[in-house]
């Protein structure tokens, strides 16, 4: 999705579900002042937070919905496809295509994002602020990460795609990762007629240089003491160490051929950062929204039985 | 010099090998990466210069690691030896074997590449998962995980000390309760002592804490209507809980204001009968005060109360005389013990309630530091108890009569008719106590009202002092909670001569303080309750 995509997903249909949570928002906020329970000891017990819970349960589910309609309005689009052709794909959620009861996967996802802040100030005026130790409490924690998860995707859909292709071009990940290689097996064998010491630093280079790895390693886009880039650095000193009876036209070279590589590293990592940081909330984000639902029932269940 | 015949071995495609012989020569013979060695073993395991074949003083021929390199003769890590024929050298991925050197040769050693090739391969940094997708992590296992643990945890081991007695009641001891975690907020007040052990109120799984358990501690707490039929109608299938919500707040249980206005917004759709008037909110909607006084007692000697609009201006009836202002003169009251300054709280002594005054009485309130002594002087000085009339003159009576019988020629003082002493002694008192004690004005009179009687022994009436004690029976008004004001801020006396006036404040006096339920900066939010109570029957 590109910043016009995103544009779209929050105007849909003329700002359709911006205008129904606002003037959803409204209606709760002016209900609540007008209660005239603001600074009191209430919370969910009194009619409007039993309106206020029943409202924001059915919101909840509604949301939950999307993940269902989701999967099946993407079946549609055909299952993920092999990772060659993710280039093609990169970035679009497959929600262009389909309709399920007359309405895109965008509307849904539309309806979603405004519904989900809108839940956020419902559920709120639900508490009363009136926040504990208990499972009330914990189900509005879990809805709170959840929609700043949610929040967080957002922001991540509208600004990263654009960030990517900022930053690959026309080149994809396999691309840059392929000429890496290359440039390793180039570095290395100039290494093999220069001194040990800048041999051992070239063949760390190739060995021990790393693109992407576990969870943190991807997010973080960069490879703590990067032994390329530890290379690059210490490649002139070891230069001038041996220059004067070694060959320095192939210290020279050597030294172009680390300096694209870490450039190549830069783009690589960048690119497997930026799209990590733009799905890492699903990983959250899908499995709290399992987790307040059941959150949710034990907190309902919990008022009804022991009413 | 050391001549070395020097095979290179390779592969075919089938794996035979193929030898190609060469020699080298030199002092010594340098083996390495370096391009400059006589044996070139280009390879990233090797050092540039990895090791020289050298000849010792004793003609035999040794060959020796340089500088950190390391060589494996025939599987041993050695740093030198003296090489032998058979003998294998592992450098690296190449594999030298000591042949038996032809003539012409002081060595012959053949050199085979036997592990793969390095560097063609990707390395195994770039071969790292570069998708969060590839690492495999399972949202829906996560989900499912976290949701048990929650269900676990939050709904079903709270459920458990509702099946079994003996689980509830050892739960309740352990340091985290299995259904605490359902309270939605602190018991209040001494609730909190049920706080581990929720099946003291809530008995039934899904059924609303009964009235019965309320009921069953709290023995004492009456109705709020008398009438049994208006009660019904009033409060129906009201339970004790609508208004009283626990787990809102460590200090107290809440009572729910707004509830008092479903009625009393109204109270002619609930007793067309009522002579109360509507109440909403206290600024806005409620009615301006009205003060009662007692009226004697009726049938039943029930004290009988009549009721009046506080801007009618009613008087109070106490049949005392007393001023105020004279008692509250700033410049100070003559007193046996000089002038005195007295203030309110001098006479009037609140009672530990925090809510009503003592009685004031004649010895405790009017005779302390020795005020208001009762005199008589005539003829003589003398002094009478506070009572009731007739031992007043009883007590005069007996001062004349010991006083006739110490001086027999007192008896001059009597009327010609009182021929006896005790005739004489009664004549004197009756005499004495109209033209003293019992005047309008003085002695008694000077605080009771007098009228007279027709009674022969005291033919007067005293009429008995009834101040009332509270003006405003269907409220509360904590005095106490109130001492930081002066008794003057809302009760005008200070220039009140006479008991009839009445000097409570009107509404007006308590809105300079008091809000309804919607605040207002600078004022107290008071609700219903902060006045009126609910269960102490009708009427308050």
């Amino acid at each position: 999705m590109n910043r016009m995509q995103g544009a779209t997903l929050l105007k849909y249909r003329d700002h359709r579900y911006l205008k129904v949570a606002s003037a959803l928002v409204l209606l709760a906020m002016a209900a609540y002042s007008l209660s005239g329970k603001a600074g009191d000891e209430d919370f969910g017990g009194t009619l409007l937070g039993y309106l206020l819970g029943i409202a924001a349960t059915l919101i909840v589910l509604i949301l939950m919905l999307y993940g269902v309609v989701r999967r099946r309005i993407g079946g549609t689009m055909g299952r993920r496809q092999p990772a060659k052709d993710e280039k093609a794909t990169r970035g679009e959620k497959p929600f262009r295509a389909g309709r399920l009861e007359g309405a895109t996967l965008q509307g849904w996802l539309s309806a979603h994002i405004y519904l989900g802040v809108l839940l956020l100030v419902l559920a709120t005026l639900h508490t009363g602020f009136h926040f504990g130790w208990n499972v009330h409490t914990l189900s509005y924690v879990l809805m709170l990460l959840l929609i700043a998860s949610g929040l967080y995707g957002l922001y991540a859909y509208l600004n990263y795609p654009t960030l990517i292709t900022l930053n690959m071009g026309d080149d994809t990940l396999d691309d840059l990762l392929l000429m890496i290689a290359e440039l390793d097996e180039l570095a290395a064998a100039r290494a093999l007629a220069l001194p040990d010491e800048i041999q051992a630093l070239v063949q760390k280079a190739c060995r021990e240089t790393r693109v992407g790895g576990k969870f943190w390693q991807q997010l973080s886009g960069e490879q703590r003491d990067c032994p390329t880039h530890y290379a690059v650095q210490q490649l002139p000193e070891l230069s001038a160490k041996y220059g004067t009876h070694e060959q320095p036209k192939m210290i020279r070279e050597l030294y172009a051929l680390l300096l694209r590589k870490e450039k190549l590293l830069q783009r690589a990592r960048t690119d497997v950062m930026l799209r990590a940081r733009m799905r890492c909330w699903l990983l959250l984000h899908a499995p709290l929204g399992i987790a307040l639902l059941a959150a949710l029932t034990a907190h309902i269940v919990s008022v009804f039985f022991y009413w | 010099m050391i001549s070395c015949l020097l095979i290179h071995v390779s592969r075919t495609s089938h794996g035979l090998p193929v030898r190609q012989a060469g020699v080298v020569s030199g002092e010594t013979i340098q083996l390495g990466r370096g391009a400059g060695c006589h044996v070139h073993l280009p390879d990233h395991h090797v050092a540039l210069h990895h090791a020289s074949v050298r000849r010792a003083d004793d003609g035999a021929l040794y060959m020796d690691a340089v500088g950190d390199a390391m060589l494996k003769i025939d599987g041993i890590i050695a740093r030198s030896v003296a090489l032998q024929p058979g003998m294998r050298i592992e450098i690296g991925p190449y594999l030298l074997l000591i042949e038996t050197a032809p003539a012409g040769h002081d060595i012959a050693l053949s050199m085979e590449k036997v592990h793969a090739p390095d560097g063609h391969e990707t390395a195994v940094g770039l071969r790292q998962p570069v998708t969060l997708e590839a690492l495999g992590y399972s949202k829906r296992m996560l989900g499912a995980m976290l949701a048990a643990g929650i269900l676990l945890l939050y709904m079903l081991l709270p459920m458990l000390p509702s099946v079994s007695q003996a689980l509830d009641k050892w739960q309740a001891d352990l340091p985290v309760t299995l259904n605490g975690s359902w309270s939605s907020g602190p018991l209040a007040g001494g609730h909190a002592m049920f706080e581990a052990k929720c099946s003291t109120c809530h008995k039934h799984p899904f059924q609303s804490v009964a009235d019965e358990v309320c009921t069953g501690c709290h023995t004492q707490a009456g109705k709020h209507l008398s009438n049994e039929t208006l009660h019904k109608r009033a409060f129906g299938s009201m339970r004790c809980t609508d208004c009283h919500s626990d787990h809102k707040s460590r200090a107290k249980l809440r009572h729910d204001a707004e509830k008092c206005v479903a009625c009393h917004g109204d109270i002619k759709r609930i007793n067309p009968d009522s002579k109360l008037a509507d109440a909403r909110d206290f600024t806005v909607s409620h009615p301006a005060f009205h003060l009662t006084v007692p009226d004697g007692m009726d049938a039943q000697g029930v004290e009988r109360r009549v009721r009046f609009r506080q801007q009618d201006k009613p008087l109070e009836k106490s049949g005392l005389k007393y001023s105020h202002k004279v008692h509250l003169d700033k410049a100070g009251i003559s007193s046996p013990e000089g002038d005195t300054v007295m203030q309110c709280r001098d006479c009037h002594r609140l009672e530990s309630s925090g809510e009503h005054f003592s009685a004031m009485t004649m010895e405790k309130t009017c005779q302390q530091s020795a005020c208001h002594a009762l005199n008589f002087t005539e003829p003589v000085e003398g002094i009478v108890p506070h009572g009731s009339e007739r031992a007043v003159m009883s007590r005069l009576r007996e001062f004349y009569g010991r006083w006739l019988a110490d001086a027999p020629e007192n008896r001059a003082q009597c009327e010609a008719g009182s021929a006896t002493g005790n005739a004489c002694a009664n004549d004197l008192a009756r005499r004495n106590a109209a033209a003293t004690l019992f005047r309008k004005d003085t002695e008694c009179g000077e605080c009771h009202e007098i009228t007279p009687a027709a009674n022969e022994d005291v033919p007067w009436k005293v009429t008995p002092p009834r101040i009332n004690r509270d003006w405003q029976p269907g409220a509360v008004f904590p005095h106490a909670r109130h001492d930081t004001m002066d008794c003057t801020a809302c009760h005008d006396k200070m220039n009140s001569q006479k008991s009839a006036d009445i000097a409570m404040p009107s509404i007006e006096k308590c809105r300079e303080c008091h809000v309804g339920k919607s605040p207002v900066r600078g004022k107290l939010v008071s609700a219903c309750v902060s006045c009126h109570r609910f269960h102490n029957g009708e009427g308050k």
